[in-house]
């Protein structure tokens, strides 16, 4: 490390103004969405902004010609709810019960990594077309959550062996000794340490969701989640209703967030307040 | 919630392992070894990483289960027995202290497992705190307190349901030097205190002088000794423990001739010892090992030119290293065949006619002070190490 | 494969494991089983067979309206006498190519600036933050937020004209390759940052301090010790990019105005052509070029030690 009192070297700066450009990168064009969807009523989709509205914004619960937003949106938010749910749960069992050696771990273990890695749509043309040989219906809160979990999941499962990881078990075999059972074990001592990471296992699980394209777009059925309906749009729309809908649904994921981060940083702090007090050597 | 019954202080505290094995998957951590610890001894496990130590002291406790023998605490045994049955609590090396709950709630975990009400735990949690005296500290949470007194709450949480036996796995090493040394006394004082059996394994040899009652030294899976802090080290038995634990030279012959249970033996160097045999008739050419304490040894310097006068019980020798140790001063001799001879000095003997590393020197002592150790003699069926209770 | 081992505290000659121990082990398996059991059903039902079914479909016959159940190999032949096929992959490849390069340098800088310039675990974790952040929101927004961007009429342009740069508005922008690319480096650079800062912040500061010591310049500390150290989170990093380009059609289509496709996308076609057969086929190829570019990546840059921790 360099010495704290070290002035900073050239590259330092070089280094902090190509991470500055990357945020532009990374944030830039997102604001000028946000901006345009303040486009007054007889503006076109690209700047100069043409006086400044909520004409479009109130469009999206009005007009129905732009499609079902209002419908969409509620699906996929409790479709998201849904797997953000079962994702937490599924994951931090497995997460566990990797901790163990076991015969098919490594099986278990390569089906997630596939999982995740394979193409989304096919992933979903796998599922719509079991369901048609099948002579089932696909339907976004069966085989739309499925397709989703295939790649919540193995999200989620990653993000256990990370936290699972930096646990220490002595904490659990410390509960055992005061005579703790199995369970008051897990729910007086696990659950709560691992409570910051499974908050993170959530976040994950819905906002992946909730953007969750390429799986979802064969194995919806008949009634689109939000992100279907805006790739609908995109092909379709030629007004800024199209912002409204992505300032309107990017807010939404940014209160998601943000709750689960303020959530996992006031865990975080509450626990490790006085690691500044006086210690002595570990 | 009925509050479950444990097994309460009255019990007896004393410990028997028979005859135990641990097998781990490839790797056998613990041989056929036999121990018995009477009730309120103050025992310490001593020996390098990899020796055991730390696996009987889990399966005593029961996170482990021996793969062949039994574990016995107060004639009853405890294997597979439930957590509240055993009577046994363990402090961790890491002190384990649940960073999520404060202080008192740490204190009071046993308690509530075992379903006691909240006013009643808390209130016995708040006595045990104020007798390690962190009752001003009941609701810091523990990244809040110092190691020093982290280590005070994992012993009154490991108390606060009156064991039998406290299990004390390297309860000093992650202390600085400093604390550990205040540390020590610390534990022996409240072992006294509560009459309880004490079982610490470390793998520092002064911590386990220093502290225990009886010291058990162990190597690969065995016991090599199990004996009063006293004995362990004015009469270590073989030359393992004799290195081990420090504080002596390890001495090796061969046998030239035995006469009025001394032996004469000679080592490769030249250098020759007499070692007291007892009843023993070693033959000539067997290979003896003898101790000799360290700070038994006088070290006198050779005047240039002079020969070292023969003779027994002395070797000469080459100053390689010395260590200034406060109360004395450590000098290594490198012998004629590069081994290694340790005196410890007087300090005011030594800064009067102060040495010098290079200077050529003679180390003597006297045969009375020599012991034999068990290494190349004949041996009997090992008995069950039964440990003494030493006085004081 | 254990994921988290204890170590014994013993080391000697082995020995065959006991009748008891064997019911320990057991025991502790079973608990494993059920636990990760949910999981892996999850998965085998809603990844495992429908990826059996793909394979099946794609031998299987088909008319206008339906799919028939057979076993021919013409989706196949079809695929390969195709010429169409191997510019849709050539165009994937050189698409996942170029993005995997861009990704990686970006990548890597941010992942090194964040580790070993950024002093503050605060500030780390902060600035980690910002760039996660925009990833879990829309991808779709993310992405059409490029088109006011680079449009002819776009902020870019409009940018440039007004400093006098250009005086025509830049065509090549949007609705071309290069947007493709920017918008597939907008939507991936962080599956490399990801996987590159965990390898690197594993790295043992002391040894950079120590290769400073023996004399190496700023450029060979990086080349000689960071590099090296991070071939497993640029190898992880790698396979994430590669993948997601590969298989993405919804991006190639947006962005490049149709005039670019890819193999993901034309099967899409097919699929809404009801043409399942031989969307099946393309499929299970695609899923065998992008299985041996994996093997590849793994081939040289064994990952399985960084990911059982």
């Amino acid at each position: 490390m360099h010495g704290s009192d070290e002035g900073r070297p050239w590259t330092f700066y070089a280094f902090a103004a190509f991470f500055g450009l990357f945020v532009a990168f990374l944030y830039g064009p997102m604001i000028v969405i946000y901006v345009l969807s303040f486009q007054g009523p007889n503006g076109g989709m690209t700047f100069p902004l043409n006086g400044v509205s909520l004409h479009w914004f109130s469009a999206l619960i009005s007009q129905t010609r732009v499609g079902d937003i209002a419908g969409s949106f509620q699906r996929s938010i409790g479709l998201a709810a849904l797997v953000a749910i079962i994702t937490v749960v599924l994951s931090v069992l497995a997460g566990l019960g990797f901790r163990r050696r076991f015969r098919g771990s490594a099986f278990a273990f390569y089906l997630a990594i596939a999982s995740l890695i394979m193409p989304g749509l096919f992933v979903g043309l796998g599922i719509a077309l079991a369901f048609r040989l099948l002579g089932l219906q696909t339907a976004w809160y069966t085989t739309g959550l499925g397709a989703q979990l295939t790649w919540t999941l193995p999200f989620g499962l990653l993000i256990m062996f990370a936290v699972l990881g930096r646990f220490n078990r002595s904490y659990e075999e410390a509960a055992t000794d005061l005579g703790a059972t199995n369970w008051q074990r897990f729910s007086e001592i696990t659950l709560p340490m691992l409570l910051p990471g499974i908050i993170g296992v959530a976040l994950f699980g819905f906002t992946l969701s909730y953007d969750e394209l390429a799986r979802t777009a064969l194995t919806a059925g008949s009634q689109n989640t939000l992100p279907l309906e805006i790739w609908a749009m995109t092909t379709n729309v030629t007004s800024p209703t199209l912002y409204a809908v992505g300032a309107v649904t990017t807010v939404v994921s940014f209160v998601v967030i943000i709750t689960a981060l303020t959530s996992i940083a006031a865990i975080q702090s509450r626990r490790a307040r006085g690691k500044q007090s006086e210690q002595s050597h570990g | 919630m009925a509050e479950k019954k444990g097994v309460e202080a009255t019990g007896s505290g004393e410990v028997v392992v028979a005859n135990v094995t641990k097998r781990f998957a490839e790797t056998v951590a613990v041989r056929e070894l036999s121990l018995t610890i009477p009730h309120g001894a103050y025992c310490c496990l001593l020996g390098p990483s990899g020796c055991g130590k730390t696996t009987i002291l889990r399966m005593i406790a029961g996170h482990e289960r021996p793969t062949t023998g039994d574990i016995r605490i107060g004639g009853r045994s405890v294997l597979g027995l439930p957590q509240i049955e055993r009577g046994t609590a363990m402090m961790f090396q890491s002190y384990a202290l649940f960073p999520h709950r404060s202080v008192l709630d740490n204190v009071a975990f046993a308690l509530k497992m075992r379903g006691a009400g909240l006013p009643e735990r808390h209130a016995k949690a708040r006595e045990l705190l104020t007798k390690v005296q962190l009752e001003n500290f009941a609701d810091r949470l523990p990244a809040q307190l110092s190691g020093g007194q982290q280590q005070r709450v994992a012993l009154a949480r490991a108390l606060i349901t009156n064991p039998r036996v406290l299990l004390l796995d390297e309860p000093l090493s992650a202390l600085d030097e400093y604390l550990r040394l205040r540390m020590r006394g610390e534990l022996r004082r409240v072992q006294k205190e509560l009459g309880i059996t004490f079982i610490h394994v470390t793998h520092t040899q002064l911590e386990a002088i220093a502290v225990a009652d009886t010291v058990v030294v162990m190597a690969q899976g065995r016991i090599e000794q199990a004996a009063s802090a006293r004995d362990i080290f004015v009469a270590p038995k073989s030359a393992y423990v004799a290195r081990f634990v420090g504080g002596q030279n390890v001495l090796l012959g061969n046998v030239e001739s035995v006469m009025n249970g001394t032996a004469a033996v000679a080592s490769a160097n030249g250098a020759r010892f007499a070692f007291p045999v007892g009843d023993l008739r070693p033959a000539r050419g067997a290979k003896l090992y003898g101790s000799i304490r360290r700070d038994r040894v006088v070290v006198e310097k050779l005047a240039p030119g002079a020969k070292p006068a023969a003779g027994l019980n002395s070797v000469a020798g080459e100053v390689h290293t010395i260590e200034n140790q406060g109360s004395y001063v450590k000098v290594t001799l490198d012998l004629a065949d590069n081994e290694e001879f340790v005196a410890n000095m007087p300090d005011e003997a030594f800064f009067a006619n102060p040495l010098d590393i290079g200077d050529k020197v003679v180390a003597r002592w006297s045969a009375s002070d020599v012991k034999l150790l068990d290494d190349g003699l004949p041996q009997e069926a090992p008995a069950p190490a039964r440990t003494a209770m030493a006085a004081g | 494969m254990a994921l988290f081992n204890q170590t014994a505290d013993g080391a000697m000659d082995a020995a065959p494991p006991t009748a008891e121990q064997l019911a320990d082990d057991r025991s502790g398996e079973r608990a494993s089983w059920w636990q990760t059991g949910p999981l892996v059903v999850v998965l085998l039902l809603f990844f495992g067979l429908p990826m059996l079914v793909v394979l099946a479909v794609s031998f299987f016959d088909f008319s206008r309206t339906d799919i028939i159940p057979a076993f021919i190999f013409d989706n196949y032949i079809d695929l390969f006498r195709s010429e169409v096929t191997l510019r849709l992959y050539l165009s994937s490849l050189k698409f996942a190519a170029i993005v995997w390069l861009v990704t990686l340098v970006l990548g890597f800088n941010i992942a090194y600036f964040l580790v070993f310039h950024v002093r503050s675990l605060l500030w780390q974790i902060g600035l980690f933050l910002v760039c996660t952040v925009p990833f879990l929101t829309s991808n779709i927004i993310r992405m059409i937020s490029w088109i006011p961007f680079l449009g002819r009429n776009g902020i870019f342009n409009q940018a440039l004209e007004g400093a006098g740069i250009t005086s025509q508005p830049l065509e090549f922008l949007l609705f071309s390759d290069f947007a493709v690319i920017v918008a597939y480096v907008h939507l991936f650079t962080l599956f490399m940052v990801v996987p590159i800062f965990n390898s690197m912040a594993r790295i043992d500061k002391s040894l950079l301090e120590a290769a400073r010591d023996a004399g190496a310049g700023r450029f060979r500390v990086v080349a000689e010790i960071v590099l090296p150290l991070s071939k497993t989170g640029i190898a992880l990093g790698s396979i994430f990019v590669v993948t997601l380009v590969m298989g993405d059609s919804f991006v190639v289509r947006t962005m490049s105005g149709g005039q670019s496709a890819s193999v993901v996308s034309a099967l899409q076609n097919e699929v809404a052509a009801l043409q399942y057969p031989p969307a099946a086929a393309s499929a299970v190829i695609m899923v065998i070029i992008v299985t041996l570019m994996v093997a590849g990546i793994l081939r040289l840059v064994d990952v399985r030690k960084e990911l059982a921790r």
